[in-house]
């Protein structure tokens, strides 16, 4: 056995150039791939942590049919209770309760409309990057406080700073008209175009208050740094609220459906190329393996008369290939890894990044993933469809015969 | 007569691993033009080396060698190519001929290098095919050929265009006696028709007994060194 | 020289038929990657053409006018009059092929069930014609009559979520010149539906003079938009226009929607490269088939020179044969291209992933588009890249020793 593998070593550098050149082509595959899947998935995580962490969280608990129809009615009874509950069972602090509302807005000059959302200002700050984001004045000081702040596009439009006083007017959860006169306490910039141009927040309770909400609210936003858990914490949470039927507990995915889509159009786009491309290097390399058989014609003749079976010379031929394109994959994954550390390290960037990063509100450098996924598909998938390609010379030496092969030139 | 081929001193030594192997030494020889020259001795003796290098194709570690008066060993490899072009045709013990060309075109072949007119080409082929007995094979490729029918293409095509010398090695190795005779007798034929010099490398009795002048090789020397008949 | 080429033609692309598995296989290797550059420009080109055509065709235009601090501040006090000779004289170029004038102002809309805030459109509707989906995208009622129509069109998605239709009544909230809020009932003539959610839900359509009538602005307009006859004017027009009106905002479209261009910008650079990637997994196969080629030829190469063929011509020999090869692969690559470009018929349909197709500005169904320059870019990149490798095997032919390699059994 151990001879059969010396055997295919040496016979793999007979031909020494061409076997470099083969192994190159394979080395190059396997490092590319490793590099744009480590980008790509990077990329994707990148996304997903902006489009969890910014403001929708990882899960929110609605009220069926409020994701389709965001209806001020469709709300949450005793939502601080649920919220606290749930904290509570689940262990993690990282879960807030907030009430969503339409109203103009007015300063002395301007009138805009805008949401508005009442937020639980101990908890928002673990659910929601916006509190962390202030840029003039403060945040939202305690759950009664009857203040608000607001996106700094908004602000600006409306010229306004903080210590202004608004007048806000919607209507009410039982269609009373609901307005008031509040000051703002502090501008946000998020960073998030939408969010900046048209969110205004204020504590839950004066919400509560202003749209006659009673206890009620429309969500519970949950947030967890890891989304590699989301189906377990999901199951976890569904849980928790198994015995209320009329409320659901919606993923990321569900509440911001665009980002996972646009994930997996580019993911599929991705592979699809991915496919042509191994398909490409392996048609490259195929000839290397077909010509390594066809030339040895009457050195396997020579093999079946010492006693060898077809099947031996087989195996003999795809222990060839699979060193060859095992030095190679190990080669090129290394390549590959070594460029996506470089990149982890210094970050990757290219000229428009920057305008890409602010529309979807993601950092201007992206960083490779580096995990056994990203650094294992790709070499995966080569060395599959090489050792099929090897196959079909091997599959040839079945139909040697003995004298015949040896009286071939 | 005029002096076709003149070496003086001729060395080559090759370079084994660490040991030196000297294929040829102090060779000294002159070729008069229209000699028929059998280069003999057994294999190893440098017969091969001695034709390569007249031919240009491998160079003398030191001496001189001149073909029609020009020093074949100091020219450059597009001077060597222009010189067998226009003055040598070889002729090989086996794989004479370009596989993917038919007989006529593997004749042509050098006359279309030499840039001569596709009907003046085509005239000189088929003449010339007749007379090495080709006749009606023009458009054959090699491997439709006998290993006969491909050497008399070999010499046809060596002397074609009236090269002033014919460089063999061991062309009828490969051959059984009949068909050995008979392309001897083509080239001897040939060389005193168009006044061609012949240099043929051999250890076959046969070729040595047609030749006019017998060169006898031994360990890269020359042992003997006499005319015949 | 004319004589040795007239030799060495025939005798290339006879030797390139001498394996013909061989030469199959790589013929293969070179179609499928020259077929994946065709068609994954194709793909690539309908994307930016389409992010472009829904760019410019969705209300942008080619180039646009504002008053100065519209764009930072959309509201009603940055607009200007259309009444001004040095603007009309401008406009009255013969490289403008339309000219729409808009009013564009934050506005709130209440059905009897809900409000929410929209961007309100005051439109002629006979000049919108070609900047605008609008008129294209009606399902139900019809289209805006004149620029005094009195009633308005929305989209279907705000229409959902308003709880209102066609023929129904809505109101229409905005502030006035003078910064007083004025409101008016108005009927839904129209619902149009965009392959855009963001259009349909946050914009309503009225006539210019409606719209200039509820906010007291009689001939303002907030904004202008132009298009061209030839695209390829768009920098010469542009600053033509903001040399005449130096007292208004004139912008072309890649100043207004940077995203667009910088992606559009993205995805021929990604051309290049990826053509590049495509060529590089061929390249190692060319190159190894073509040095088994050369090196199971040596005897005959050495014959050549015997024969007195030059080391230039036998280099050109080779060097031919490689060429023949390459653009037998372009033409096939090519024609499959072409072929399965004509195939996909108007495009591939994408609408599983409409929400992510609508972050990057993209309708549902994205066409195959074949351009010249982009043909050209492929089969360049194939042509020179081939040659230039495949000079390797064939100077490889050219340096053999002639007495080595006649000596070679």
């Amino acid at each position: 056995m151990a001879g059969n593998w010396l055997l295919a070593w040496r016979n793999i550098w007979r031909q020494p150039r061409r076997t470099v050149l083969t192994m190159l082509a394979i080395a190059f595959g396997a490092a590319l791939l490793v590099f744009s899947i480590g980008l790509q998935l990077g990329q994707y995580d990148l996304m997903i942590q902006n489009a969890v962490r910014l403001y929708q969280g990882l899960f929110q608990v609605q009220q069926q049919g409020y994701h389709d129809d965001a209806k001020i009615r469709t709300s949450i009874p005793g939502i601080e209770l649920l919220a606290r509950k749930l904290r509570q069972q689940s262990g993690l602090d990282s879960i807030a309760a907030r009430a969503n509302g339409f109203a103009l807005i007015s300063s002395a000059k301007r009138t805009y409309g805008s949401l508005v959302v009442g937020v639980q200002p101990e908890y928002e700050k673990y659910v929601s990057t916006l509190p962390g984001v202030i840029k003039q004045g403060r945040y939202l000081s305690s759950d009664n406080a009857h203040e608000l702040v607001i996106g700094e596009s908004l602000a600006r439009n409306m010229k306004i700073k903080p210590g202004d006083e608004i007048t806000l007017m919607g209507s009410g959860r039982d269609g009373s008209i609901a307005a008031s006169i509040i000051p703002v306490v502090g501008i946000y910039a998020s960073g998030s175009r939408e969010l900046d141009r048209q969110l205004v927040q204020m504590p839950l309770a004066a919400f509560q208050d202003i749209f006659s909400m009673q206890d009620h609210g429309h969500a519970i936003v949950i947030y967890h740094e890891d989304v590699k858990q989301q189906s377990q914490l999901h199951a976890v949470f569904k849980d928790l609220i198994a015995d209320q039927q009329q409320l659901v507990v919606l993923s990321w995915d569900e509440i911001q459906p665009g980002v996972k889509q646009m994930i997996e159009l580019d993911y599929s786009s991705g592979w699809l190329m991915y496919i042509v491309l191994v398909a490409v290097i392996v048609f490259s390399i195929l000839n290397t393996f077909l010509m390594s058989v066809l030339e040895r014609t009457r050195e396997f003749g020579i093999m079946l008369a010492l006693g060898y079976t077809p099947y031996n010379i087989g195996r003999l031929v795809m222990q060839e290939a699979f060193i060859l394109t095992s030095i190679a994959l190990i080669a090129g994954t290394l390549i590959g890894l070594g460029v996506n550390y470089y990149f982890y390290i210094y970050g990757l960037t290219f000229s428009g990044m920057d305008e890409i990063a602010r529309m979807y509100n993601m950092p201007a450098v992206i960083r490779p993933q580096i995990s056994p996924d990203s650094v294992l598909i790709g070499p995966g998938i080569i060395f599959l469809f090489t050792l099929l390609a090897a196959l079909y010379p091997a599959s040839r030496i079945r139909k040697l015969e003995p004298v015949e092969a040896m009286n071939h030139i | 007569m005029t002096t076709v081929v003149s070496c003086k001193q001729l060395n080559k030594i090759y370079q084994q691993g660490s040991i030196e192997v000297h294929a040829l030494t102090d060779i000294n020889l002159t070729v008069e033009a229209g000699d028929f020259v059998c280069l003999s001795g057994p294999s190893g003796s440098g017969k091969s080396t001695l034709l390569n290098m007249i031919g240009g194709l491998d160079s003398p570690s030191s001496g001189e060698i001149m073909v029609d008066g020009q020093r074949v060993d100091q020219m450059n490899k597009s001077e060597l190519a222009e010189l067998r072009l226009h003055k040598i045709g070889f002729v090989f013990q086996a794989y004479n001929l370009i596989p993917v060309l038919t007989a006529r075109e593997n004749i042509e072949m050098v006359m279309q290098m030499q840039g001569d007119s596709k009907q003046y080409r085509h005239q000189l082929s088929m003449a010339i095919l007749k007379e090495v007995g080709l006749e009606g094979l023009e458009n054959r490729r090699p491997s439709e050929l006998s290993g006969g029918q491909q050497q008399r293409v070999a010499v046809a095509r060596a002397i074609v265009d009236k090269p002033c010398l014919v460089l063999a090695d061991e062309p009828t190795a490969n051959l059984d006696s009949a068909n050995a005779e008979n392309l001897l007798q083509l080239m001897r034929d040939m060389g005193e028709e168009h006044q061609t010099t012949f240099i043929v490398s051999t250890h076959d009795p046969l070729v040595m007994s047609h030749a006019r002048r017998l060169v006898k090789l031994h360990d890269g020397k020359i042992i003997e060194n006499h005319e015949q008949h | 020289m004319i004589h040795t080429a007239s030799l060495l033609i025939p005798l290339a692309w006879r030797n390139l038929w001498r394996n013909r598995r061989r030469t199959f296989v790589i013929l293969f290797a070179i179609s499928l990657g020259v077929w994946a550059m065709i068609f994954t420009s194709a793909f690539l080109r309908g994307m930016s053409q389409q992010i472009l055509d829904d760019t410019i065709y969705n209300l942008t235009g080619h180039i646009q006018i504002h008053a100065k601090q519209y764009l930072d501040d959309p509201v009603i006090d940055h607009r200007f009059s259309l009444i001004d000779d040095a603007l009309f004289d401008s406009l009255n170029h013969p490289a403008i092929k339309q000219i729409s004038a808009r009013v564009r102002v934050p506005a709130v809309v209440a059905s009897e069930q809900d409000s929410t805030g929209v961007t309100l459109f005051g439109i002629d509707p006979e000049n919108e014609g070609d900047i605008s989906f609008l008129q294209s995208s009606i399902i139900a009622g019809r289209y805006l009559d004149t620029a005094a129509d009195p009633g308005v069109v929305i989209g279907k998605k705000l229409a959902e979520r308003l709880e209102t239709g066609l023929g129904k009544r809505i109101v229409v909230m905005s502030q006035d010149k003078n910064n007083e809020i004025v409101d008016r009932g108005v009927r839904i003539v129209g619902i149009f539906d965009s392959q855009m959610d963001g259009l349909e839900s946050s914009c309503i359509f009225m006539g210019l003079q409606t719209s200039e009538s509820l906010l007291k602005i009689k001939n303002d307009v907030s904004e202008v938009a132009i298009i061209l006859h030839d695209s390829a004017q768009l920098e010469m027009i542009t600053r033509q226009l903001q040399q005449e009106n130096p007292h208004l905002d004139i912008q072309s479209w890649k100043q207004l929607e940077p995203l667009a261009l910088v992606i559009t910008e993205l995805y021929d650079d990604f051309h290049i490269v990826w053509h590049l990637i495509v060529f590089l997994a061929m390249g190692f196969g060319i190159v190894n088939t073509l040095l088994m080629a050369v090196f199971e030829r040596t005897r005959e190469f050495g014959l050549f020179q015997s024969l007195g063929m030059k080391p230039g011509f036998i280099l050109a020999q080779v060097w031919i044969e490689s060429i023949f090869l390459i653009v037998l692969g372009l033409v096939l690559g090519n024609l499959t291209g072409w072929l399965s470009v004509l195939a996909t018929g108007d495009g591939i349909d994408v609408s599983a992933f409409a929400q992510g197709m609508e972050m990057v500005n993209l309708s549902n169904v994205i066409p195959f588009v074949i351009i010249q320059d982009d043909l050209l870019l492929a089969n360049l990149v194939v042509i020179i890249l081939g040659m230039l490798t495949s000079l390797y095997p064939a100077w490889h032919a050219s340096r053999l020793v002639p007495a080595d390699a006649i000596t070679r059994v």
